[in-house]
């Protein structure tokens, strides 16, 4: 039954629907038409002057079809029937033939020859003006995601209208972080388009402390100065400050280009200018009397000069000695150029409490920096603090455990795709390798060595070498990748100025795993105790039954297999490459030099001394990393001067161990 | 007649030590073969590529001569020398490469109309020179680029105070061992790091090039100049065997070999240790900055990769290979393993096929360098100049099993044969 019913209701509809289209009707007096005709001659005319109620009553009427209207508008798709007055949208089919569509309804009317049509062409100033009032219905679009995209429209290219547009539905608006958003970037258009000064300086005041990007973006243009001249420092609110010509704010060339361009002084002239003005005008050998020969000084090129001018050859230029007595009957000064003083004095204020806060900002996010880079030469050096520190073998094959350790991590991802697993699986491994490589090492060359550290130091550089090219042989000299899990990926941001990426926070705790793990390990075990035994008096603990053999070569591959797998922690930071060692092999040393040989805690101590160091550094010439490195390096030298033993140095029968 | 009992009369040099002739004549002897063979002297066997090589080489010897006297003689095992060659390299290239932009600008500027001032001319190298930095001012360490003497003069001065400087401040605070090797390959990294910023004065790592034409002698061959070159390295590394020879000899000798094996004996003993440390640094840096000067016009170019840690590694791998404690012994060590090197590094090996790989030298001759230094230091601490030894066993008296070579003893010759 209920089926029937369902055919019959289809049957009716579609009789309608065909019967809508057999007279192709236009529904007339719709009220969206309606208002069309009503602003019809306005419209027709399309003049940028007189539009403006048009738009603003279409924009106002509250109907679903008038978003229709101005788009199609703007996209000159709108056509006026000349027959009828109507309006109606279309779309070209051939040159000659348009299909033509309802507003009211959405429904196409038919195809036509254009003749009958005019197709509505807006200038790009109304398309302006129909751009803001679109903005206005998509700031009340129901749907939240449109509202975000005005928003986001807005704040990338804002201009006037978009203010009114805000503050139309700024009271409206329900939903809490869009009418948040929405309040702000009213404040911020007030502060750049707002007509009252007193609204504007109450928007400037508003941001007082806000660290954000766009609010110093508003802000910068309101205090921007224009270099201006006098013979006395006017007394008016808006200048800045005075300037002195041959400062630094202000060069001799500047200055004076400015008097020349105000016409209170003669051009100077170059001296490019001032040859080619000497070329045009030689006769015979000679230039103004002078012997071309004999001009190989300026002085000379000066005198012949003047004698031009003398003769009336070339215009009259300034001497060095004019400019500088000109430019002393004038004071140089800087006044707000953009806005009126008030608003350029409080928008200073302002940015100034601003400034103040990001510098205190970028001190912290520096201080993270610092402590992310000291993070990761800890974890360089913690193997060596252990090789170095407490056995006394310098080993400068340290850098190439560490790379060894990255091209682990590098392989295990070659084979087990899911990055996560991978580096779980990279950690134990890396640490295995570098361990037999170590204790290989140890086996082979570094127990030969004892007591003759020269001859390890030479040793191991050998190796270095030869490790680094063997990877070169078999990796290639091209980076190769070392992904972190994705949930390492983006960074913490506390605000605008201060964050700091996920994988420099994994470094970091990694570095204090390590710490740990190195202070159980000595304190807590009863390796730790042979270790500690064997460096302090090898024979002793050899005659209490512990194999000294046996504890070196567990003690160097333990010190090794950390530097594997600080290797996979810096290889997911940097690249992977067969020179990543040697990189770090210098400040590694340093930092255990700095610290104090043969105390954890002092590795830590240089670790963080060097970190900061070089980023402190840097921060005084942002530019230029390789000098920072450079200061860093002899800063140290000049430390060890100091404090040779470093930060901490072991006293009594530890030193002499 | 007590005094010639406690001290004999003293013999000249030579024939303390004949090897100081047997080495001059070697020299002597090769110089003049190859002047014979080369083609700008004699009848052009050998290419002028190839007597460049071998000035190098020798400029090279007579860095590790100077590397010898400092490690093998003095226990300082410097990782800083190379950077002294460098900067011997700087001073003199600086001049080269001032002097000959300056006569290519004057020529270019002469054909103007008007003759140019003194400023134009400067502005004009500077462009030249600096154009590649993006910079066209003269920085002040170009002041004295112009003058060849004062450039001549800071080969020796430069290099010289540097190492006063550092090596006073290192061992006044009686840094040794490693963490003075440690330390002086710091002074090489960050001398190197500041050397490659564009903004240090010495165009970045483009380094300093054309240096190989000597201004004002553009009319004369390669063929002749890279003889002259030759022979300047030759007598420069003969008198440096001389002078070192010399300085190891007398009593100065036997205090650094005595400061080598127990420092502190030796200041017990009331010798101011660190002024014989750093004297013997200081004479060993300005060796090693004359044997740069000598190198780099023969290369023709420098930049700072050339001053980089590694390179002053590769100067003490010569000298342990070549033999530490004896001056012959680096110069051996520096010529064989760096020609041996640029045999390798070439391309002129043949490669060796192995079936499933072959071995291109190229890529493994670094590995076999480093392995064997492993060797070397290992199970022949006396290096190549060992095997002399082993010849001189059969002639000279027995030493009853004593050794010449550092960490063994601080015997002398003359002691050793009692």
């Amino acid at each position: 039954m209920s089926v029937f019913r369902h055919l019959f209701v289809a049957a009716l509809s579609l009789a309608a629907t065909l019967a809508a289209l057999s007279v192709s009707a236009q529904q007339v007096d719709a009220p969206i038409q309606r208002l069309l005709q009503d602003h019809g001659e306005v419209i027709a005319k399309s003049s940028r002057r007189t539009i403006g109620p048009a738009i603003d009553a279409l924009a106002a009427s509250g109907l679903d079809e008038a978003q229709t209207v101005l788009e199609r508008w703007r996209d000159k798709e709108m056509w006026l029937n000349e027959e009828t007055g109507l309006f109606v949208y279309a779309e070209e089919i051939d040159r000659r033939t348009i299909r033509t569509f309802d507003f009211a309804t959405g429904e196409a009317l038919g195809e036509f020859e254009d003749k009958a049509y005019k197709q509505l062409k807006p200038n790009s100033g109304i398309r302006g003006l129909i751009n803001a009032a679109l903005v206005r219905f998509q700031l009340t679009d129901p749907n939240p995601a449109a509202r975000r995209a005005a928003l986001n429209a807005i704040e990338r290219d804002a201009d006037e209208t978009h203010l009114a547009a805000l503050r139309a539905v700024v009271e409206a608006e329900d939903n809490p972080n869009i009418a948040a958003r929405m309040a702000r970037l009213e404040r911020l258009l007030t502060i750049q388009f707002d007509k009252d000064e007193a609204q504007r300086i109450a928007a400037i005041e508003s941001f007082s402390g806000d660290l954000s990007v766009e609010v110093r973006a508003a802000l910068n243009p309101l205090v921007v100065t224009k270099l201006d001249v006098d013979t006395t420092v006017p007394e008016d609110a808006d200048v800045v400050r005075t300037l002195t010509p041959g400062s630094e704010a202000l060069s001799v060339d500047a200055a004076y280009g400015l008097l020349v361009s105000r016409e209170l002084a003669v051009e100077r002239i170059s001296r490019d200018a001032q040859k080619a003005a000497l070329i045009a005008n030689i006769d015979g050998d000679r230039v103004g009397g002078i012997q071309v020969a004999s001009l190989d000084t300026e002085a000379s090129r000066d005198l012949a000069y003047a004698e031009l001018v003398r003769l009336g050859a070339v215009e009259p230029a300034a001497t060095d000695a004019e400019v500088s007595e000109v430019l002393e009957q004038f004071v140089f000064f800087e006044r707000y150029s953009a806005v009126p003083p008030e608003i350029a004095l409080a928008a200073q204020a302002v940015l100034t409490g601003i400034e103040n806060k990001v510098a205190v900002n970028q001190t912290i996010d520096l201080g993270l920096d610092a402590l992310s880079l000291a993070s990761i030469y800890f974890l360089a050096a913690i193997g060596l603090a252990i090789t170095f520190g407490v056995m006394g073998v310098i080993n400068m094959a340290h850098g190439e455990f560490i790379m060894m350790g990255a091209y682990t991590g590098y392989v295990v991802q070659l084979f087990v795709p899911d990055y996560t697993l991978s580096i779980l699986l990279a950690i134990p491994l890396a640490f295995i390798v570098t361990f037999g490589a170590g204790v290989a090492m140890e086996r082979l060359v570094i127990r030969w060595l004892y007591h003759r550290p020269l001859e390890t130091l030479l040793a191991t550089f050998g190796i270095s070498i030869a490790l680094q090219q063997l990877a070169k042989n078999i990796f290639g000299t091209q980076a190769r990748p070392l992904t972190a899990p994705g949930w390492l990926d983006g960074s913490l941001v506390f605000n605008d100025i201060v964050s700091i990426s996920y994988i420099r926070i994994a470094i970091f705790v990694l570095a204090l795993l390590f710490l740990a793990l190195f202070l159980i390990v000595m304190n807590r075990t009863r390796l730790g105790l042979e270790v500690r035994a064997v460096t302090q008096n090898p024979r002793m603990a050899a005659s209490m039954g512990i194999n000294p053999d046996r504890i070196n070569m567990l003690t160097f591959g333990f010190g090794s297999g950390i530097a594997g797998i600080a290797g996979v922690a810096i290889g997911l930071y940097a690249k992977v490459t067969s020179e990543m060692g040697s990189d770090y092999i210098v400040q590694s040393f340093m930092t255990v030099v700095v610290g104090g040989v043969g105390n954890i805690w002092g590795t830590l101590l240089g670790a963080t001394m060097v970190g900061t160091l070089q980023k402190g550094i840097e921060w005084l010439n942002p530019s230029n990393t390789l000098a920072a490195q450079t200061y860093m390096i002899l800063f140290i030298i000049l430390f060890i001067q100091f404090r040779p033993k470093g930060i901490i140095a072991l006293k009594g029968r530890a030193a002499e161990a | 007649m007590t005094d010639t009992t406690l001290a004999p009369a003293r013999q000249p040099i030579v024939k303390r030590y004949p090897v100081v002739l047997v080495f001059l004549g070697c020299l002597a002897l090769f110089t003049l073969g190859i002047t014979v063979l080369s083609e700008g002297f004699g009848i052009g066997v050998i290419s002028t590529s190839f007597i460049k090589t071998l000035g190098k080489t020798l400029c090279l010897c007579l860095v590790a001569l100077a590397m010898d006297l400092v490690w093998g003689y003095c226990g300082i095992l410097s990782l800083g020398h190379m950077a002294f060659f460098g900067i011997g390299g700087y001073a003199i290239g600086m001049w080269l490469m001032y002097a000959r932009t300056e006569i290519i600008v004057v020529q270019s500027l002469a054909a103007a109309p008007l003759p140019p001032t003194a400023q134009e001319i400067s502005d004009g190298i500077a462009t030249q020179i600096f154009g590649v930095v993006g910079a066209s001012e003269f920085p002040p360490i170009w002041a004295f680029a112009h003058s060849l003497p004062l450039q001549l003069a800071a080969v020796v001065l430069v290099p010289g105070l540097l190492a006063l400087v550092f090596g006073w401040l290192a061992f006044r605070s009686r840094v040794t061992g490693v963490y003075l090797s440690i330390l002086t390959q710091a002074m090489t990294l960050a001398l190197a790091l500041y050397l490659f910023q564009n903004d240090s004065g010495l165009r970045g790592n483009n380094g300093l090039s054309g240096l190989q034409n000597l201004p004002g002698l553009g009319h004369v061959p390669q063929s002749t100049v890279s003889i002259w070159f030759f022979w300047a390295s030759a007598l420069a590394l003969g008198l440096g065997f001389v002078l070192c020879t010399w300085v190891v000899s007398g009593k100065f000798g036997s205090v650094i070999r005595a400061i080598r094996d127990d420092e502190s004996r030796v200041r017990f003993l009331g010798y101011p240790v660190e002024a014989y440390k750093l004297f013997v640094f200081t004479l060993t840096a300005v060796i090693a900055a004359i044997a740069g000067a000598l190198y780099y016009p023969q290369a023709g170019i420098i930049n700072p990769a050339e001053i980089a840690p590694i390179a002053s590694i590769y100067l003490a791998v010569w000298v342990a290979i070549g033999g530490r404690g004896r001056l012959y012994g680096a110069v051996i060590g520096a010529a064989f393993v760096s020609l041996l090197s640029t045999y390798f590094t070439g391309g002129q090996a043949p490669d060796i096929n192995l079936g499933f790989y072959t071995i291109q030298w190229v890529n493994w001759w670094t590995v076999l360098l480093g392995l064997s230094f492993v060797v070397v230091t290992l199970f022949a601490p006396k290096g190549l100049g060992g095997l002399f030894d082993l010849i001189a066993a059969r002639t000279s008296p027995n030493r009853h099993g004593a050794d010449l070579g550092p960490d063994v003893g601080a015997l002398r010759e003359k002691e050793a044969e009692k």
